[in-house]
């Protein structure tokens, strides 16, 4: 039924090809979304504004990398360590005074604060798209037919690296404990002598510096760098809720995931079918189990 | 204890009840002046009808006031759409103002400093489509809790049926592609709502947004099927138009094709304002009724709500329906306002706007709703005047070498001040502003 839609194709190459578009796109999506799950996780935030805070890393690298043409290494430090600094503004400027306030609101003031950031760099870096970034190994090499560039394996070893190095954060240092402890019951941790707003805004800083890596990764894979790249922070909520809120390695699993099964559905029904194929998805997972593959269950009393 | 001696029942001896006749001539004197006015003093200026107009509003003022029951109110009483003297005077004002406003916009009155009166017409009618839908997402988002970024999705869906039944089946027919947009939205509005029965929250938000993409594949395959990418036009032979049975209406005086092409902003106005108005009231009346108490019930906490023989299921999938078929109304309406529909009317930045209207006008509360698409579309209009006429303002180029991002960016500081120092938006500064009146009024006056 479904192959009566589109040009389905057997073809071994193309198929592998998909895979690895596939596989090349959910790297991405899973950068993205552990930008999601790290600030879920520990401060119960839906972050609407990810897509915009990678639309920041990316215009930034532009400006530390191209225009001011730093050494690669001494840029990408400058870069990570001013979303860093941005990550305490956010907190300590707005998101500080809305804990507690419901849900809803808050997922609204990450709405105006993604609005701010887009009026802003249409007001610095003006309407103009850019080329993108050519930073990272450029070649390519053929497999099996399929053509696989250099550049997505980057990618996928630093999402590799991210995740473990994420791992290893919460499992054996103490502020990730403080971190998990937040997260788990907020008063309990307080009583026993953690500072939630400090882990809150170690949080919003990790997940700036993880939205300034998303950006200079995706600023190399993009078509051009202009504001429409914020859409990969919608784009990428599938893979987040697949692999669960709340786990990190379920956003590696689910971005792997959604980004395969976009992929192939780009190619053999269409491009118009790569967002509602994603979501439908996610819908499904959600039906089946609501908290994603790999969520925190929590339990609900009157 | 005696019935004498209870102080209560002694203050309830006290009553004071208006007849019906006493309590509704306030708003029929209101709603007939303008025709009054408007049909019979042509030759007057338009200062003499403002004065006239003020002097009458001051008598239905001191009606309104005087007819007012005293007293202790039995529950019926105190659950009437319009309760206190305050409320049914600031009804019967902007009922007033609904029926006057298009007259002024129409006349050639020059306010000074070029104030910009004749680009107001176009934003008011906006401002009363958006209104009607912003106040059903808020009947949705805020009084019955169920999250949803569908929004747009019945936009698209208003756009399809009135493409549908009003262009491809009747060549124009917007009064029938009306009742069949309302009818399509609660249907799908209630399968929409079926994720609400096992999600909350966040999990509600994301499906929900499914759907968005999901009816935006909808509305491409039919915009491609029938009418191109170009979009379809609802304007030129599709415009919507006035049967001529009913041509002996009052106010409509046909072309010499025998047609009353309903064209232009003043006769667009009088179909929009009774549309939104009612449809308005509608929400009103539902959110104070069972059904309306219901949804606050299950928004606060679905399961108590059960335990109080709420059905739980019921109240969310009507929540949805009742919604989405307003929110697909208010779809057709748009289509044929604006005249044509592409792709690009129901991308994700209208669903943001919508809840930036919700937002600065004021979080679950309908006026809000009204307060807020108003403000949405007034700042532009307001900021572009600014820019060009106010002295302070007009020599800052930096503001006028960014009109609309500077315009975006104020949106999304108000949205974020907002939330964070004024939870409840500009209706919550008119209930402040009301409160600080009748408290300055009683100090005034004991």
């Amino acid at each position: 039924m479904l192959l009566a839609f589109g040009n389905f194709t057997a073809d071994p190459s193309v198929n592998l090809q998909l895979l690895i578009g596939g596989l090349a796109l959910g790297a991405i999506y899973a950068v993205v979304a552990l930008g999601f799950v790290l600030v879920y996780k520990s401060t119960d935030v839906l972050n609407l504004a990810h897509g915009e805070f990678l639309m920041l890393g990316a215009y930034f690298a532009l400006t530390f990398l191209i225009s001011e043409n730093l050494n690669f290494f001494l840029g990408v430090f400058v870069l990570l360590l001013v979303m860093l600094v941005f990550g305490l503004v956010v907190h300590y400027g707005i998101m500080r005074r809305m804990v507690g306030q419901g849900f809803f609101a808050i997922v609204l003031i990450t709405l105006g604060i993604a609005t701010i950031i887009r009026a802003l760099l249409l007001i610095f870096y003006g309407p103009t798209e850019r080329a993108r970034l050519d930073l990272l190994p450029q070649g390519s090499f053929e497999v099996g037919g399929a053509t696989v560039r250099h550049v997505d394996l980057v990618i996928f070893g630093v999402v590799a690296l991210c995740v473990l190095l994420f791992f290893l954060f919460f499992k054996y240092t103490r502020l990730g404990l403080h971190m998990r402890a937040v997260a788990d019951d907020i008063e309990a941790a307080a009583a026993m002598g953690i500072d939630p707003d400090k882990v809150y805004a170690m949080t919003w800083a990790a997940a700036m510096v993880m939205a300034g890596v998303g950006g200079l990764l995706f600023g190399h894979v993009t078509g051009a760098i202009d504001r429409s790249i914020e859409a990969i922070g919608l784009r990428a909520f599938p893979a987040a809720v697949v692999g669960g809120l709340t786990s990190l390695g379920g956003s590696i699993v689910g971005g792997l995931v959604v980004g395969v099964i976009e992929q192939f559905a780009n190619g053999h029904l269409g491009t118009k079918w790569r967002e509602p194929v994603a979501f439908s998805v996610m819908f499904v997972v959600l039906l089946v189990r609501p908290t994603g593959l790999w969520g925190r269950k929590d339990l609900e009393r009157v | 204890m005696t019935a004498t001696e209870n102080p209560a029942a002694q203050q309830a001896d006290q009553t004071y009840r208006p007849s019906t006749l006493q309590r509704f001539l306030p708003f029929v004197v209101a709603a007939v002046v303008p025709f009054i006015l408007g049909a019979t003093t042509d030759d007057l200026n338009f200062w003499w009808k403002a004065a006239i107009t003020i002097a009458i509003l001051a008598l239905v003022a001191r009606l309104a006031w005087k007819w007012t029951p005293r007293g202790e109110l039995t529950h019926r009483e105190d659950m009437r759409l319009w309760r206190t003297p305050s409320d049914r005077s600031w009804a019967a004002l902007t009922m007033f103002g609904l029926l006057v406003l298009p007259f002024i916009l129409a006349s050639d009155f020059t306010p000074p400093m070029d104030f910009p009166w004749a680009t107001w017409f176009a934003v008011v009618n906006l401002v009363l489509i958006f209104a009607m839908g912003a106040a059903a997402f808020n009947l949705l988002v805020g009084y019955s809790g169920q999250i949803s970024l569908a929004h747009v999705a019945f936009l698209a869906l208003g756009s399809i049926v009135g493409g549908i039944v009003g262009v491809q089946w009747s060549g124009g027919n917007m009064w029938l592609a009306l009742p069949a947009a309302a009818l399509a939205g609660a249907v799908v509005g209630a399968i929409s709502g079926l994720p609400a029965l096992r999600l909350k929250h966040l999990y509600l938000l994301l499906a929900t947004f499914g759907f968005h993409f999901v009816m935006m594949l909808v509305w491409r395959e039919y915009l491609q099927e029938y009418f191109g990418f170009v979009g379809i036009r609802f304007k030129g032979v599709n415009s919507p138009r006035i049967a001529s049975w009913l041509h002996w209406l009052p106010g409509i005086d046909p072309d010499e094709n025998g047609e009353f092409i309903i064209t232009g902003q003043f006769r667009w106005y009088w179909v929009l304002m009774p549309i939104t108005v009612l449809s308005i009231l509608f929400m009103v009346n539902v959110i104070r009724t069972r059904e309306g108490r219901a949804f606050a019930a299950v928004r606060d906490r679905d399961v108590s709500a059960s335990l109080l023989g709420i059905n739980v299921a019921r109240s969310k999938l009507m929540a949805f329906a009742l919604s989405s078929a307003v929110v697909a109304m208010s779809g057709v309406l748009a289509s044929f306002y604006i005249g044509s529909r592409g792709e690009d009317s129901f991308n994700v930045q209208t669903v943001l706007n919508y809840a930036i209207i919700i937002v600065v006008g004021g979080f679950s509360s309908i006026q809000g709703a009204i307060f807020g698409s108003a403000f949405f579309w007034f700042l532009p209009e307001w900021f572009k005047w600014a820019r060009e006429e106010l002295w302070f303002v007009r020599d800052i180029e930096f503001l006028s070498d960014y009109p609309s991002e500077i315009d975006l960016a104020i949106k999304g500081f108000l949205v974020v001040i907002i939330l964070m120092f004024k939870p409840d938006g500009l209706a919550g500064m008119w209930r402040d502003f009301k409160n600080w009146l009748s408290r300055s009024l009683a100090r005034r006056n004991p």
